[in-house]
């Protein structure tokens, strides 16, 4: 793979990089047809961010393999956030100086190549080691979520800002006649020491709003403030698909030249935690947002290899970077159902469990050995079906 | 003038006796080498030279010239004495480190010589302080006989660029390797880090490089614990040179423009990394 930015668009790439710093450690860098793909998830796996910029982007693009002779299979990798983010850490430096910027990726070698061309005549040329690694992306239908809105850019960040920086939560909720933002507090917490903060909006705020269900969901401010940063600085309108509680909610916008967006799991219905553990969970997030749902993030093979959910939005903003219909293939779902345990948890607590799992190559057989330990393994499969109705035998 | 109040039996047994209108034009420039307590001063008609030392592998010299002080008085030849350099600042910022618009500290410095500590006379806003700090026996400063006969490769930049590369260099790389060469890459800094690799080219022809006179191809690390003193020389430098010999001594001098836009010098010399390996 190989792609050269122009130096005003180097900004943009490391703003991204910056948003998706504030989301996880690793950065996954998957160059497709469509684009170069960054994606990130946290510990938690409550948050997932991508970030597409289509070839358009760039002054150059090139995502196969540079020598002929090579496999046409392109390269996907991971690198550590820490190697990465400061090559971009100041984006006003790389305004001033940098005239173009070149990452390449080569098979045959484990690094990956970035190189600033700069004024002045100085090159800096930095070699990160890298592991290769399937594409992470999450299934998320966006096209599915009940609510669906569109704010004009800024308007959320203006309303974000209000928060204080150490406030890990807040609850959005959403009527036909109303939007508003309110911190999240644990219950049981001193009710006295703490101060509220609620912002409310009407719908005629919104270039588009649509509740069909009234919703109050509660997730993580802190990646979100990261993708905010990000869209504020392009004066882009921000699209929010959301469902009820305990359903991802999925902040994303648009352009000619990338597409970016987040997914953050939201807080179960069941307000005490003793019943939303699972039995035989392995939850070690340090995070609040472990309570909840985790996101259904996998890795996965390119270019319609192997089963992969394709994920698009009516809408038009979207998830998934691939426009081909891939039917999830039968090892798929074979492999997802063997990671599901079985329901023990009373049936009055709304639990939605979303899995992440690493899906390895087609040549595998033995898929189940390759997938890592399931985080939280408690399915209710009705509501599995109507998450995902292109999967009914999970 | 408050200073000038001493007797003149002090006058005449002072060896050496220097003066400055704003004694910032001194402490800023020694803040630059302040890496190690101890620093050695030898005082010639040339001026006052500071030398700094670390482990027999790094040396660092402020030059402040004769022109630079308002007094200079040497009744010998050479005076040298060793003195604390971290005490010595803290009595030059007596009065507040921090420059108020308007006022500066006044400072007379006297040495009656061997055995005697060095008294500083300062004064701001009609407010004399006395310090009077012990000196010690001067160590020899190492000759390290870097010797412009045997410069190899000699280049000079502004010092922005170099400013830059140097606050964004990998610190978890144990070594700064530089290539000097005639040829591609003309002047490269490398660090090897945990994450890999990164490498800083300077062309030949940048219009950052002011000079340019490579002989040979020479690469040579250093570790970073020794280059990292320089970079507060870098901070406060307009220009740099960069010259190695035939041995991979490196000699960075730093171009400094005091308060009043006068010129100092400041002169770091660095040892290679003895476990070379070629690449």
């Amino acid at each position: 793979m190989k792609c050269v930015i122009e130096g005003k668009n180097a900004k943009v790439f490391g703003r991204a990089v910056h948003a998706l710093s504030r989301v996880g450690d690793e950065l996954w860098l998957d160059p497709t047809v469509k684009g170069l793909a960054l994606r990130s998830v946290n510990s938690a796996q409550s948050a997932y961010a991508c970030f597409i910029f289509s070839p358009l982007f760039f002054q150059q693009y090139s995502f196969m393999g540079c020598v002929p002779k090579q496999s046409s299979k392109t390269v996907k990798c991971k690198l550590l956030m820490k190697s990465l983010l400061p090559l971009f850490r100041c984006l006003t430096s790389i305004e001033r100086n940098v005239e173009r910027c070149q990452i390449s990726v080569s098979a045959s070698s484990d690094w990956v190549i970035i190189q600033f061309f700069c004024r002045h005549g100085i090159t800096k040329t930095h070699n990160l080691r890298f592991q290769e690694k399937e594409a992470l992306q999450a299934e998320f239908a966006s096209h599915l979520c009940t609510n669906v809105l569109k704010a004009p850019a800024r308007l959320l960040g203006d309303m974000v800002v209000h928060f204080p920086v150490f406030q890990e939560e807040i609850t959005l909720s959403a009527t036909p006649l109303r939007f508003s933002l309110r911190n999240y507090e644990e219950s049981g917490e001193s009710q006295v020491k703490m101060m509220y903060t609620e912002m409310s909006l009407h719908p005629e705020e919104f270039e588009y709003f649509h509740v069909d269900v009234n919703s109050e969901i509660t997730f993580c401010l802190k990646e979100l403030r990261g993708f905010l940063s990000f869209t504020e600085s392009h004066c882009l309108p921000v699209s929010v698909h959301f469902d009820s509680a305990g359903k991802p909610v999925c902040f994303s916008v648009e352009d000619v030249l990338f597409e970016a967006s987040v997914v953050l799991a939201t807080l179960m219905e069941s307000k005490s935690t003793d019943s939303i553990q699972p039995v035989g969970t392995q939850v070690h997030a340090t995070s609040r947002c472990v309570d909840a749902a985790a996101l259904r993030v996998h890795a996965c093979e390119g270019h319609g290899e192997t089963g992969r959910e394709r994920i698009t939005s009516s809408q038009g903003s979207t998830v998934s970077p691939h426009p081909d219909p891939i039917p999830p293939l039968p090892q798929t779902q074979q492999a997802n159902k063997e990671s599901i345990s079985v329901n023990t948890s009373p049936a009055s607590s709304m639990v939605c469990t979303l899995l992440f799992k690493a899906l390895s190559s087609e040549q595998d057989d033995n898929v189940c050995a390759a997938t890592p330990p399931v985080l939280a393994g408690y399915s209710d499969e009705e509501m599995m079906e109507e998450f995902c109705p292109k999967s009914p035998s999970l | 003038m408050p200073l000038s109040t001493q007797s003149q039996d002090d006058e005449e047994h002072y060896v050496l006796v220097a003066s400055l209108d704003n004694a910032r034009n001194l402490s800023n420039i020694l803040k630059a080498i302040t890496f190690k307590d101890h620093a050695v001063f030898t005082a010639t008609p040339n001026g006052l030279k500071v030398t700094v030392e670390d482990s027999k592998c790094l040396q660092a010299n402020a030059f402040i010239q004769t022109e630079i002080f308002q007094e200079f008085t040497l009744k010998e030849d050479l005076v040298t004495f060793q003195i604390n350099l971290t005490v010595l600042l803290d009595c030059l910022n007596i009065f507040g480190g921090n420059a108020v618009a308007g006022t500066s500290t006044a400072l007379r410095m006297c040495y009656k010589g061997y055995g005697y500590p060095l008294t500083l006379f300062l004064e701001e806003g009609g407010v004399v302080t006395v310090c009077k700090i012990n000196t010690q026996e001067p160590e020899e400063p190492m000759d390290f006989e870097f010797c412009s006969t045997n410069v190899t490769n000699k280049v000079i930049l502004q010092s922005e660029s170099l400013k830059e590369a140097f606050s964004e260099l990998d610190m978890t790389s144990d070594v700064l390797q530089i290539t000097m060469s005639p040829s591609q890459p003309y002047f490269r800094l490398s660090t090897f880090g945990n994450s890999g690799n990164a490498h800083y080219d300077y062309s030949k022809d940048s219009d950052m490089m002011e000079l340019f006179q490579c002989t040979m191809t020479q690469t040579n690390r250093y570790k970073m614990s020794l280059l990292k003193p320089s970079t507060k020389a870098l901070a406060l430098s307009c220009k740099v040179s960069v010259r190695t010999d035939n041995r991979g001594l490196l000699s960075q001098q730093y171009l400094v423009r005091n308060d009043d836009g006068q010129i100092c010098f400041l002169e770091f010399y660095c040892c290679p990394d003895e476990e070379v390996e070629e690449e």
